[in-house]
Parts: structure tokens; sequence; C-alpha cells
């Protein structure tokens, strides 16, 4: 990576314009042509630099109001590693596994969930926690967001508008 | 956040449209235009109400952690008395390696997410906002990430048949 990548990283970070050739447009602030972009996006991907390039969605603007961090106590006589299968259902949209603190937390595998109300992010995880057997878990809603933002961000709040 | 009418059956589509990797092509907006049966002018406005109404906070590359230099990260929660959960959360947000920071339903009311170069630059964040918020450790949990298995945030606005997919494992 190059300056010139971290300077396009930082433009792109602020968002695509909403105009016809959003990478011309891009370009013109760094002396770039259009297609010298695509070429440095493209480059960065192939690095595994830029995982994925698309819409981040206000989920509580098109009504995606409950939101649930999972916390899983490991259930140890699974066939197969929990935190792959919890992570195989669509509906989970992260999957960790983390320390625990010994005799005080002792979940280790988190999920999150999303959904239009309380009631149906319960009963999916109610679901999936009969699919597998576990009946250990700790749901956790949030009642109030103070910071979202991507984790890795070029720019301080990761875009303009954040 | 009420007071906005929420996205019509074109504007779900075209959300859900943009939340895979755009086109690298010179007119992407075209490119996916197309592909739902609509007008490329027609796309554009409505993206740009999108943007500005907020309901898209940006069309933007997601960068991988590791190559970016943050190697560790961390889940913490907090147990904080109610009438400093305000407080103490805009102590928080002031790190830049902090990206979540959400009050939740439960006796540990703050959860926040720290990224950082290694194990030591968190728990040197971690320490210093204990000290600037006054939160004894024993009312703190450490949760280090060991693994990520998934990161994929992605919503499915298409209709009930995709929502009922969502049920069993992949």
């Amino acid at each position: 990576m190059d300056p010139l990548d971290l300077h396009l990283l930082s433009e792109l970070e602020g968002g695509l314009p909403p105009v016809r050739e959003p990478y011309e447009e891009i370009g013109r602030r760094l002396n770039l042509t259009g297609s010298e972009v695509l070429e440095r996006i493209r480059k960065l991907q192939n690095a595994g630099i830029i995982r994925k390039f698309r819409a981040r969605i206000n989920q509580r603007r098109v009504g995606i109001s409950a939101n649930a961090l999972v916390a899983w106590k490991h259930v140890d006589s699974l066939n197969g590693d929990m935190g792959s299968l919890l992570a195989s259902y669509p509906c989970v949209t992260h999957c960790y596994e983390r320390l625990p603190v010994p005799g005080r937390w002792e979940y280790t595998v988190y999920t999150v969930h999303h959904g239009y109300s309380r009631d149906a992010v319960l009963a999916e995880i109610g679901e999936i926690a009969d699919h597998i057997c576990a009946h250990e878990y700790v749901v956790l809603f949030s009642t109030e967001e103070f910071k979202r933002v991507p984790n890795v961000r070029v720019r301080e709040n990761g875009s303009n508008t954040a | 956040m009420t007071g906005h009418p929420l996205p019509d059956e074109t504007d779900l589509q075209i959300l859900d449209a943009l939340q895979d990797d755009i086109p690298l092509v010179p007119r992407p907006f075209e490119a996916i235009a197309q592909r739902l049966g609509i007008p490329e002018q027609v796309f554009l406005d409505r993206l740009e109400r999108l943007l500005e109404e907020g309901i898209i906070k940006a069309i933007s590359p997601i960068l991988e952690a590791r190559p970016m230099g943050l190697c560790a990260s961390t889940l913490v929660a907090l147990h904080v008395p109610d009438e400093r959960v305000h407080e103490t959360a805009a102590i928080i947000n002031g790190y830049p390696g902090v990206s979540h920071n959400f009050r939740r339903d439960h006796y540990y009311a703050l959860w926040f997410t720290i990224s950082g170069k290694s194990e030591e630059d968190i728990q040197r964040v971690l320490a210093e906002i204990l000290r600037r918020t006054g939160i004894p450790g024993r009312d703190a949990l450490n949760l280090p990430t060991i693994r990520k298995l998934k990161i994929d945030v992605r919503f499915s606005f298409l209709n009930d048949e995709e929502q009922e997919d969502n049920y069993g494992p992949a």
C-alpha cells in the first residue's frame, strides 16, 4: 500500500457519491483517472485489504430496531465446533469466540442478531438454542447506541457523516 | 428517528442490491439499476435520497483489520450505575479504538469493543478508561477475541420467504 492508496481509502470511506461515474469523481479529488481508481481498488481487494465494498445501512431507519448480543456457554457434548456451528446460521450476523473471566463470566461464544421486534429475535435465538441443545446463554438486547462505526477506519470517524 | 417514511418496495430492492459488492466498472449504478430493471437516473435519485435521509450511511469499502495494523480486539462489559451511564459512555466514545458502544439490558450495562495494535495496546486503553471513569476492575469484564468466525452484516429486505430461510443453518 502506498500513500496514494491510503488517500484513496480515506476518500472512499466518505462514500461513493450518487453520480453516474462515481470512481471518476473520486479520482478527480486525487488527480487520478476513473480507471486508475478502479485498478487500485482491485489491487486492494486482491491484497485482502478491502474485504467488501458495499452500502452500510442504518438498520434502525428501516425498522430493524431489535439488536441482541448473545453470550453462550460452551456445550462440550456438541458434535463439532460450537462457534462454527453458530456462525453457520444465516440470521447470525457476527460470531466470535472470546476468553471467559473464570469464576465471574463463563461465556465464550458470542453471536449478534437483528430483527424487527424483540419477540422475533428471541424466537430465532430460542430456535437455535433448541437445535444445538445449548441452554445456558444470556440475551443482551441493546437499549441505547452510543457509538457504531466500522472497526477499521482510515479517518477517525469512518466517514464524513458518522 | 421518527417522522421519516419507511422505504418503499423499490427502495428495499435498492438497499438489498447495494449490500452486494459494488461492481468495479465505470458506471456501477447503471449496472445495478439495469439488474433491477429501473432507469439509471431513477436509481441515482433514490440513492441520493436514501443517503440524505441517512438510511444508507455510506457506500464504502470494509477493510480487513490485520493488514491495517489492528491485530488485537476485545469486548468489554462494565457494570455502571444508571445515573452514570451517559457520562461513562461519553468518555469511552472518545477513544478511536472503540468502534461499538451500546447500553444493554443487563447488570453489565455498557458493552463496547476496543481494537488495537496489540494486547498491550488494548490493556493500556482499558486501564485508562477504568481510571478516568472511576469504574473498579471488579465491575469490568474484559473478553478478548480469540476467533472471529463471522462478520457479515447483511439485511434481507426482499420477502418473507428469505426471512424464513434465516432459521436453519446454511
